[in-house]
């Protein structure tokens, strides 16, 4: 193995190397940290929204235009969690007063003991005037779900009744409380000595926020028993039979129209539908990586593809001569191998140090996350392959020139 | 000679077309790419309202808990609580201010084809009108008597006033709003600044507000705001306590006569805020901010993450293009040594090769910013698929255009800096010989 002929061969026509190795370095750099952000995408936008069947489970906020009192206003919320229920196909229903990922919805903030300096952190409050838990089809974990008679009737314009029960999400629990049961435990709504406490009756594996922001406060969730009324609306979550949504969604709206004498503002959203929202932005930025990532391939391939053809043409002459004096086919093709790999070598090298440097830059400049340290091996790797089967061609090539011509001098 | 050199450039890019194709396409794709997401990030970042943008301010006090405080710490909220707006639009020594919050109402067509719809609506006061710039397609901003009286007037903007009233002019049509009639005294022309920087928090929808009513009414029927509403303690239910407690709903701004004047406006802020801590109203000892128009957009975050994250991932990606594009360049001219010299031979000077090969490459560059325009339109276009707001944001201005074809004649003259420098080293007596 000739290292050394081809390294002086190499140095003293220095260019197109070097301008190789540039592009692998560059490639190989930009594609470790975008791969590494789809991949981190990815995860946010597969979390669990804690929902046993997100396909089948949708939600209506209803508001009808009539004048009506509080207590109106209550009985037309019973009456038209009934209608609902009566649809043929429905599941479960629960009123509920925010959803999951509908990028709708208040946070609380939250703490162990309200003597504490700072809150412990912040979690979505979710009223439920029925069993959410159910309609949702949340996993329970421990304790219990609420009962009918923990449930208060609730008038928002003068009731300041604070809650007493509360269910909490896993991972609030853990951090509340870590390594000890959270049933029995008080929860308090932020610090400070006018803070409430509520007693926890019941923990639920998952349930992500109306925001499903990224971090803590996205899987920090409280269901609080509440029958709200006096705003001139109500949300109901609606879970129907598996596979039955869209003509369940149909013949409730219907439903619910022709229950009410007056005519209603009805909007309608489905879960499935949320989550796309809510994603929209991280998957459009993933397909945007992804499809620049497999340009920087095709490009680099290319690069390297169009400098060994140009090699192997400006050294006919040399090849051929080589060839006459008895260098056999895969003398040839080893030589233009290594010396491609020699390049791909130095280029990989240079990525990787390029590769940190970026993510250090996108790191502080744009709270990007750290780049662990396997995509830049597989993306070494990666580009070793190519440099060798992209070299492979042209190499053959060239292994194929007879010698005969191409020392005829012409 | 240089109408000579250009159509020479242009003969050239047939003599090897898989190779000038490459050539023009990578340098397109670099270019577009770049291009697309320079664009979104001109429109994210341009001032919306330039000529005033320095007088403009938003107010920031702190009238959070004292507890748990940490001087410096990211607010929890930025908006205002409803004592503050007041005191301040009462008394306040700016040319004009106003406050205002977003809500809903439900909107009963006058025509019975139309159902009832939930309409998503601004109410701020009739100084938003001035200060903003905003444009009037039919009637204009209710009367300051209108305002005081809480009256039930309303302003549409163009696409709801058409929705329901078609091309006709609606100014004094009634309409039914929450069960009550309101008259209509002005339609919006189009106003779409991007972003939407006169509300950035609880931001409504991405087309713009479909009605405007005064404050003083929306408080008057007691409107609940949309979009954000953060109270640090617990307070009483019932419209009244949410005016009279801390919790911020309410979004202020303040036009100075002149960016001069922002030194006099910050001190009253900070006389005001003592005043208020005297009171004991303001618990922190927070310093008073004042934010311009940009600076706003700064703070808020504006331009996210990902969009500088997307303009920088195509500029590394201009830049592999354009080495690629140096190494194809090397290899097209290298093939030509033997004209350059017999050129040279001829008694061409090195000056006269350099030019003839850089116009051509930068006939290469002009092709490649052909291609890149039309790629970019079609990266813009999918880029516009992320959702609504971006839809809007992603086009492409004159500006833009120009910037392509600059992008992409820069790219390529600086790609065939090195291949046409190499180019004019050839000596022309050892091409003469191999011929």
């Amino acid at each position: 193995m000739e290292i050394r002929p081809i390294l002086s061969a190499l140095l003293r026509n220095k260019t197109g190397p070097i301008l190789v190795a540039m592009q692998v370095a560059l490639s190989l750099a930009i594609l470790a940290n975008a791969l590494h952000i789809v991949n981190e995408r990815r995860e946010v936008a597969a979390r669990p929204s804690g929902l046993s069947d997100e396909a089948a489970t949708f939600y209506f906020s209803v508001r009808n235009l009539n004048q009506d009192t509080p207590d109106q206003m209550l009985a037309t919320i019973k009456r038209e969690l009934e209608v609902l229920r009566a649809v043929p196909g429905v599941a479960s229903v629960a009123q509920v007063s925010q959803m999951p990922m509908s990028q709708s919805g208040g946070t609380t903030s939250i703490a162990a003991d309200n003597r504490q300096q700072r809150e412990s952190g912040y979690a979505a409050t979710y009223f439920t005037g029925d069993s959410m838990v159910k309609t949702l089809g949340l996993k329970l974990v421990e304790g219990r779900d609420f009962h009918p008679q923990d449930i208060p009737e609730v008038n928002e314009q003068t009731n300041a009744e604070v809650p007493t029960l509360v269910i909490v999400t896993k991972p609030l629990a853990d951090k509340l409380w870590p390594g000890a049961p959270a049933v029995g435990k008080t929860m308090y709504f932020g610090t400070g000595s006018s803070a409430t406490g509520a007693q926890v009756i019941g923990v639920v594996e998952d349930l992500i926020s109306a925001h499903a922001e990224i971090g803590e406060t996205g899987i920090f969730s409280l269901i609080m028993p509440a029958r709200q009324y006096g705003n001139g609306g109500a949300m109901y979550a609606i879970r129907s039979e598996p596979g039955q949504r869209d003509r369940v969604m149909q013949e409730a709206e219907q439903a619910l129209r022709k229950s009410s004498a007056t005519p209603m503002i009805l909007r309608i959203k489905t879960v499935e539908d949320d989550r796309k929202d809510r994603y929209r932005a991280d998957t459009a930025l993933s397909w945007m990586l992804v499809t620049v990532s497999a340009l920087l391939l095709l490009i680099t391939c290319s690069g390297i593809v169009g400098m060994a053809t140009l090699w192997v043409n400006q050294r006919r002459k040399q090849i051929g001569v080589r060839r006459a004096l008895g260098a056999r086919k895969l003398d040839i093709l080893r030589y233009f191998i290594v010396e491609n790999v020699m390049i791909t070598s130095a280029g990989v090298v240079g990525g990787v140090l390029l590769g940190v440097g970026l993510n250090a830059l996108l790191v502080s400049r744009l709270e990007m996350a750290r780049l662990p340290l396997v995509y830049l091996v597989a993306g070494a790797i990666v580009f070793w392959a190519i440099g060798i089967l992209s070299a492979y061609g042209p190499a053959w090539r060239a292994a194929s020139i007879s010698p005969a011509l191409a020392t005829r001098s012409t | 000679m240089f109408a000579y050199y250009f159509k020479l450039g242009l003969r050239n890019l047939r003599r090897n077309p898989a190779l000038t194709a490459l050539m023009v396409l990578i340098l397109a794709v670099g270019v577009a790419a770049s291009v697309s997401t320079l664009a979104i990030l001109h429109v994210m970042s341009g001032d919306p309202i330039p000529g005033k943008s320095d007088r403009l301010f938003v107010p920031f006090i702190d009238n959070g808990q004292p507890d748990g405080y940490v001087l410096g710490a990211e607010p929890v909220d930025m908006q205002m609580a409803y004592p503050d707006a007041m005191n301040l639009l009462r008394k306040h020594p700016a040319e004009r201010a106003t406050a205002m919050f977003g809500t809903g109402m439900s909107i009963e067509p006058p025509r019975s084809d139309i159902p009832a719809f939930q309409a998503y609506g601004l109410a701020p006061t009739r100084a938003f009108f001035a200060m903003f710039d905003v444009p009037f397609l039919h009637g204009q901003p209710w009367t300051a008597d209108d305002e005081a009286r809480g009256a039930n007037v309303v302003i549409l903007n163009r696409t709801v006033a058409e929705k329901l009233f078609g091309d006709a002019n609606p100014v004094g049509q009634r309409l039914i709003m929450n069960r009550e009639p309101f008259t209509v005294v002005g339609v919006l022309g189009d106003w779409n600044p991007m972003p939407r920087y006169y509300k950035l928090i609880g931001s409504g929808p991405a087309t713009g507000e479909e009605f405007m009513i005064p404050m003083a009414t929306a408080v008057r029927k007691e409107l609940t705001p949309y979009g954000s509403v953060n109270c640090s303690q617990v307070r009483d239910p019932g419209y009244a306590s949410l005016l009279a407690s801390e919790c911020t709903w309410i979004q202020f701004w303040f036009e100075t006569r002149s960016a001069f004047e922002r030194a006099e406006l910050q001190s009253f802020l900070e006389n005001y805020a003592g005043e208020q801590r005297k009171l004991g109203r303001l618990k922190r000892n927070a310093p008073i901010e004042l934010y311009d128009v940009m600076a706003w957009m700064e703070v808020r975050k504006v331009v996210g993450n990902d969009t500088k994250l997307s303009a920088w991932l195509a500029f590394g990606f201009l830049i592999l293009c354009l080495v690629n594009t140096v190494g194809l360049l090397l290899a097209k001219f290298s093939a030509r040594a033997p004209e350059v010299g017999i050129r040279r031979a001829l008694g061409a000077s090195r000056r006269e090769i350099f030019q003839q090969f850089l116009i051509e490459t930068g006939v290469i560059g002009l092709a490649g910013g052909l291609l890149g325009l039309l790629l970019a339109f079609g990266a813009l276009a999918l880029i516009g698929m992320q959702s609504r707001s971006m839809a809007a944001m992603a086009r492409m201005d004159w500006e833009m255009l120009g910037l392509t074809f600059a992008i992409s004649l820069c790219a390529a003259l600086v790609a065939g800096l090195l291949p046409t420098w190499r180019a004019c080293q050839v000596t022309p007596a050892i091409q003469l010989k191999s011929q």
